[in-house]
């Protein structure tokens, strides 16, 4: 595209003789795999240095923003003597059940209000009424029901992602293309066969995407649950760590957090790649504005 | 010439929706009759219930009167017994292009490895053989319009309705895909009832075109079309297919000759 337009103007002819370089050219020889991961790569060891130094130089206190080297520290103190995988098995197991369940629930609902519209607008101002109320309000309550243990975080990250995706999954069924579902009547299709060849399928894209969503707050729901009452987990960690003002053990929570949350995210992305082959985006053929 | 056979009959369908104030009638007591092996066009004014129509044959839409007969027993659609085609080629994304074509044989229960086989056989009579695992969304629009005529004729329906299912293709790949359908009704013996807003493609593929008149919706005329080529092409030259089109624009009250200014 731009070599044509070059081609066929004097102004561009010209400019493109002079000594100015074409805008973006070093972005475009960046932008490859190894490219963009070296520059995040430096951006971040670029971030931590400065923070570090920061420290030294005692123009941030370690006390209140903890330090780079100290948070290293305690992660390999912490992993030494096993506390910290311990605590990173909790919560991801928690959350991971949490998200499972809560999902499956929520959706299995969702698709089958697509069988009947009558139950559907008579159950869908209770759910906007429920989904209005911040779950994370029913924290203390779920505790009281289930416990501090193990179960109440599973509990409470079901409570955060089953509606979700409930309105996620009722909301894409009800988008399913007509015609289709017309399509497949016209050929003697029962509204089972309709369900499992239409409705299943054309809301995968839409279910997978909530999924990302509900890794999240599954997360969010195992680590409250935590931090109200708990033995163990990241969120026990973080949240006794920072009573205690040690930062560098708060942050170490965190960043295990954050590499949890990313590694699950990145497993759906996989997961999405495997189920919706049909749905591959060609880049190569992307438009370049 | 023996009287042709009647197929499938209509007789004093009537159907309205509901409309802000009451409701609005669309089909106001339609008759006429489809015979074995015919190949009928229904034109009408944009609006006039044209794929109402469609859709109470195929049975996805209850009539509020009438009766449809086929092959003399009274039936209240054809669900199941008809192949749909659309402007939209219905393809579904997530199924591969040998998927999508067996999607009607799977409906009717055919096992997985006799499907496999037809469905390999008809894509390879149509020219789609190399195609079999492509998705849709990669294919050309002529190519997709194709997959679906395949997937509505593997089914072996008894009557194919036909919903302008070429109009979204440009002028070159419609007219290839008339031909590929005529050959195709001809070899499989099939009836078609052919929806169209385009009256020189209904002229040049069907025996006979049904006018239906403005809302609520009769049938205006029948007409039947005696041209003798059996191709696209060699029917739009035929001397006789300007006198039909005039004819035709003539019953949608479609201007053909501009006024002298």
């Amino acid at each position: 595209m731009t070599s044509h337009v070059l081609k066929n103007s004097v102004p561009a002819k010209r400019a493109a003789g002079s000594l100015r370089r074409k805008p973006g050219a070093v972005a475009r020889a960046a932008d490859t795999m190894v490219g963009r991961g070296l520059i995040q790569m430096i951006a971040v060891a670029a971030f931590f240095a400065a923070w570090e130094v920061a420290v030294r130089a005692g123009w941030l206190t370690e006390f209140l923003v903890g330090a780079p080297s100290g948070i290293w520290r305690v992660f390999l103190g912490s992993m030494r003597d096993g506390s910290l995988p311990v605590d990173t098995w909790y919560t991801l197991i928690e959350a991971i059940l949490g998200f499972v369940i809560g999902t499956a629930l929520g959706s299995l609902a969702g698709l089958g209000l697509w069988y009947s519209v009558f139950v559907a607008r008579l159950v869908e101002p209770f759910i906007v009424a429920i989904n209005s109320v911040p779950k994370i309000a029913l924290a203390p309550i779920i505790i009281l029901w289930f416990g501090t243990g193990f179960v109440s975080k599973v509990a409470l990250a079901v409570s955060l992602t089953a509606l979700v995706a409930l309105i996620a999954a009722y909301q894409a069924a009800r988008d399913a293309d007509s015609d289709l579902q017309a399509l497949l009547a016209s050929m003697g299709a029962t509204k089972n066969r309709i369900f499992r060849s239409v409705i299943v399928p054309s809301t995968l894209p839409a279910i997978i995407g909530m999924f990302r969503i509900n890794i999240g707050f599954a997360l969010v729901g195992a680590v409250v649950g935590e931090f109200i009452s708990s033995q163990r987990g990241l969120g026990h960690l973080i949240y006794t760590a920072s009573s205690l003002y040690d930062l560098n053990t708060v942050w170490v929570g965190l960043f295990v957090l954050m590499f949890v949350g990313f590694v699950l995210y990145h497993l759906i992305d996989f997961a999405e790649r495997r189920i919706l082959p049909w749905r591959q985006v060609n880049t190569a053929g992307q438009v370049q504005v | 010439m023996t009287a042709p056979k009647v197929q499938l009959s209509l007789r004093g369908i009537r159907k309205s929706f509901p409309g802000k104030a009451g409701p609005v009638p669309v089909l106001d007591g339609l008759n006429f009759d489809i015979y074995e092996r015919d190949f009928v066009s229904i034109i009408g004014p944009s609006g006039c219930g044209k794929t109402t129509v469609f859709n109470v044959i195929a049975g996805l839409l209850e009539p509020d009167g009438g009766s449809m007969m086929f092959r003399g027993e009274v039936v209240p659609g054809l669900r199941g017994r008809v192949g749909y085609m659309m402007q939209k080629d219905l393809l579904f994304p997530w199924r591969t292009v040998l998927q999508n074509v067996m999607l009607g044989l799977e409906m009717k229960g055919v096992q997985q490895g006799e499907a496999l086989d037809t469905a390999r056989e008809y894509l390879s009579t149509f020219g789609l053989s190399g195609f079999e695992n492509a998705y849709p969304r990669t294919l050309s629009g002529g190519m997709r319009q194709r997959t679906a005529l395949i997937r509505t004729l593997i089914m072996d329906p008894d009557i194919l309705l036909l919903d302008e299912p070429f109009s979204a293709l440009d002028y070159q790949t419609r007219l290839y895909l008339e031909g590929v359908l005529l050959d195709a009704v001809e070899t499989f013996n099939k009836t078609v009832i052919l929806v169209t807003h385009d009256i020189d493609e209904a002229v040049a593929l069907s025996k006979r075109v049904v006018v239906l008149g403005n809302r609520p919706t009769k049938v205006k005329a029948v007409h039947e079309i005696g041209l003798d080529a059996r191709s696209p092409v060699g029917a739009r030259s035929d001397p006789r297919f300007a006198e039909y089109f005039h004819t035709l624009c003539g019953e949608l009250d479609i201007q053909t000759r501009t006024r002298a200014a």
